[in-house]
């Protein structure tokens, strides 16, 4: 085999990529681009919609409110709060969401409280309506804080210390920082984002070598120069790798700065995910050494397989928009099911598992990226990435060689 | 003659019993242009590939320059150089990238690339265009182009395939001009075309196919005289009439 020959057509093909809008955006743009883009994107929502939320004042209506001008008036200074009056039946106009709550204050309402007696305030809410709860809320803050003034006057009118009231309170204080909420994210997106990225990264390239050159009719000059067929792939293939790989590289180090930059918004991402009833229970974040190492290692392995298997394809292909509608099923395939383990949280994975090409490297991302390192498992894993590798390039060699694809008529 | 290219009882079938090519056999020598005429179909594409060694062929035995074309693949391919009827180029890349490319896969040095890429600029009348890129050159520019990618190692075979077909007046000029000028360096030369009056006008011999089988192989001259008629279109339909 002549290296020259392999090195003058990886060249070339790199160059070639580089010189492609098309190629170059989905090589470069789209991997710095897409995770800054997206968790701005989400901070505005997350942004607008709390906003949207503080703007809009529930609606109560008071029944009696002369009778208890201190409970009315406290209501009243919760802000978002606005109290309407309505005519006629109150479970009707809050069945209809007239109004999202009412309260019904006893006419009696002085004349208990002066005799010591408990006073009953009606709250008619709706439970299928979100605001109605949210006036529930509001309520039972006013109402708390009145009973205690009202009990800590009658003890003190007899004496008694009000601190006797309270018996066990809870403090709430969230111990997750905004670094830790945003390292579960990392944990989860940085595994998605190679796979996704070491098939995507490079496809434009592989296309446009194979099918590309094919559609251009410059296949056959190339194959009637003296490289050998093995050559020929070979310089190709390494073309596509190199492409996908520095992809990975761009995305995971978008992915990792914009966490850093933007950390804040990574945290009120994953409370907003929390509120999806998503896992978001945060680790400690920070990836070792080590563990950046072995994600490239296997990252190389795994661009190798997936460069040969998306050259294989696209040389059937005779053309780019054909060989687009071979990779993008073929991609699906295998990005969903890695996808769907990657976010299954409880998935406990044996180690033939490791033994699945792809599926595996998500498998180890995920472990090493919380500090576990499992030799077992990353030598399986490579075992299982460096067969697959090998393979594909054969098959890919095999495919190039074949007359029935490069001449079909 | 010392023959340059020996192709001695080729069959070619695509799948299973259809003959694309069916025993032919025929040698070209150095300073000739050597006709390979037939109608669409007739198989010369075959035939081409077959010589280049980019197609495999049901049997029959094939030398260039003495070598064993299945033997010696890599050797015969480095002292071929063959236009092919579509022409391509890689877009994003100037005319001198794209010879530089080429020459480079051809394995020459960096030094005698750029002289022969200077020659051929000069000679296929490229120079104004040569450092834009592919994709903006307009067909005369492409052929033109091609011809200079086909010949940059300066093969001492030469077989252009349909090089004239699409191309107007001026541009088919170009073409005949090179194999004319090729011819007397010394090359060898195969000239395919369907167009019987190019060939007539250049070919010293020819072997003329249909449907895969050779039905006259002669120099021109003898083939009208044989035949007994004008010019090399009316051999050609006279030939295929009886034959
Ligand atoms: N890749 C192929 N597969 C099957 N049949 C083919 C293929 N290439 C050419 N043929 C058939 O072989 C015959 C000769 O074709 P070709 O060599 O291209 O003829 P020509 O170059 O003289 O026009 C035609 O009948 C064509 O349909
Ligand atoms: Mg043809």
């Amino acid at each position: 085999m002549n290296l020259r020959n392999v090195i003058t057509i990886w060249k070339k093909e790199i160059k070639d990529t580089i010189r492609d809008r098309r190629t170059l955006f989905s090589m470069v743009i789209i991997p710095i681009l897409l995770m800054p883009v997206i968790m701005i994107g989400m901070f505005k929502l997350i942004e607008s919609q709390t906003e949207s939320q503080k703007e809009k004042a529930v609606k109560i209506a008071i029944a009696n409110e002369d009778a208890a001008p201190q409970i009315a008036a406290a209501i009243t200074q919760q802000g978002k709060v606005e109290v309407v009056k309505v005519d006629g039946d109150l479970q009707t106009a809050v069945a209809e969401e007239e109004v999202d709550a009412a309260i019904i204050i006893p006419a009696d309402f002085q004349e208990l409280v002066v005799s010591q007696k408990n006073a009953e305030l009606e709250l008619i809410s709706k439970s299928t309506n979100l605001n109605s709860a949210n006036v529930s809320a509001v309520v039972s803050v006013v109402i708390s804080n009145y009973n205690k003034q009202l009990l800590g006057k009658r003890f003190g009118a007899q004496g008694i210390n009000p601190e006797i009231l309270s018996g066990v309170t809870v403090v709430n204080r969230d111990a997750a920082t905004a670094k830790e909420t945003s390292g579960y994210l990392l944990g989860l997106l940085i595994p998605l984002f190679i796979v996704i990225y070491s098939i995507a990264g490079g496809q434009y390239t592989a296309i446009d070598v194979s099918a590309g050159e094919k559609e251009r009719k410059t296949l056959e000059a190339l194959f009637l120069t003296p490289a050998k067929r093995i050559e020929i792939v070979l310089g190709k293939f390494l073309a596509v790798s190199t492409v996908s790989l520095t992809s990975i590289v761009l995305a995971i180090s978008s992915l990792y700065i914009s966490f850093t930059y933007i950390g804040d918004i990574g945290g009120s991402m994953s409370a907003g995910m929390g509120a999806t009833g998503m896992d978001t229970s945060p680790f400690n974040f920070s990836v070792e050494p080590q563990a950046a190492i072995l994600l490239f290692g296997v990252s190389i392995f795994l661009v190798l397989m997936f460069s040969a298997a998306i050259l294989s394809i696209s040389i059937y292909a005779k053309s780019f928009k054909e060989a687009e509608s071979y990779i993008s099923p073929a991609y699906m395939v295998v990005v969903l099911p890695i996808a769907l383990i990657n976010s299954m949280p409880t998935f406990e994975p044996a180690l033939w598992h490791y033994a699945i090409p792809a599926v595996n490297a998500v498998l180890l991302f995920k472990e090493v990226l919380i500090g576990t390192y499992d030799m077992g498992h990353i030598l399986m894993t490579f075992a299982s990435l460096i067969i697959a590798s090998i393979f594909a390039i054969l098959i890919a060699t095999k495919i190039y060689s074949k007359e029935s694809v490069l001449f079909s008529s | 003659m010392e023959p340059i290219i020996t192709v001695k009882n080729l069959v070619k079938e695509y799948g299973e019993g259809a003959r694309a090519v069916d025993d032919v056999s025929f040698e070209v020598g150095a300073g000739e242009i050597f006709g390979l005429l037939g109608p669409n179909g007739a198989g010369k594409t075959t035939i081409i590939r077959a010589i280049s060694t980019i197609l495999s062929f049901t049997s029959g035995k094939i030398e260039v320059l003495g070598m064993d074309n299945q033997e010696k693949a890599g050797e015969v391919r480095a002292n071929i150089g063959i236009l092919t009827t579509d022409i391509g180029a890689y877009e994003r890349f100037s005319g001198r990238e794209n010879l530089r490319y080429f020459g480079e896969l051809y394995g020459m040095e960096k030094k005698d690339l750029d002289e022969r890429i200077e020659e051929l600029s000069r000679l296929l009348d490229m120079e104004a265009f040569i450092d834009k890129r592919a994709g903006k050159y307009s067909t005369g520019m492409k052929q033109r182009l091609a011809i200079a990618r086909s010949v940059i190692h300066n093969p001492r075979v030469i077989i252009f395939d349909e090089p004239t077909s699409g191309l107007d007046v001026l541009a088919s000029q170009t073409v005949r001009n090179f194999m004319q000028r090729s011819k007397e360096e010394g090359r060898a030369v195969i000239f395919s075309t369907h167009q019987m009056y190019d060939a007539e006008k250049l070919c010293d011999r020819v072997i003329i196919i249909h449907k895969g089988k050779t039905v006259a192989y002669d120099s021109v001259e003898n083939l009208k005289i044989k035949t007994g008629t004008g010019d090399l279109e009316d051999v050609f339909l006279q030939l295929v009439a009886t034959g």
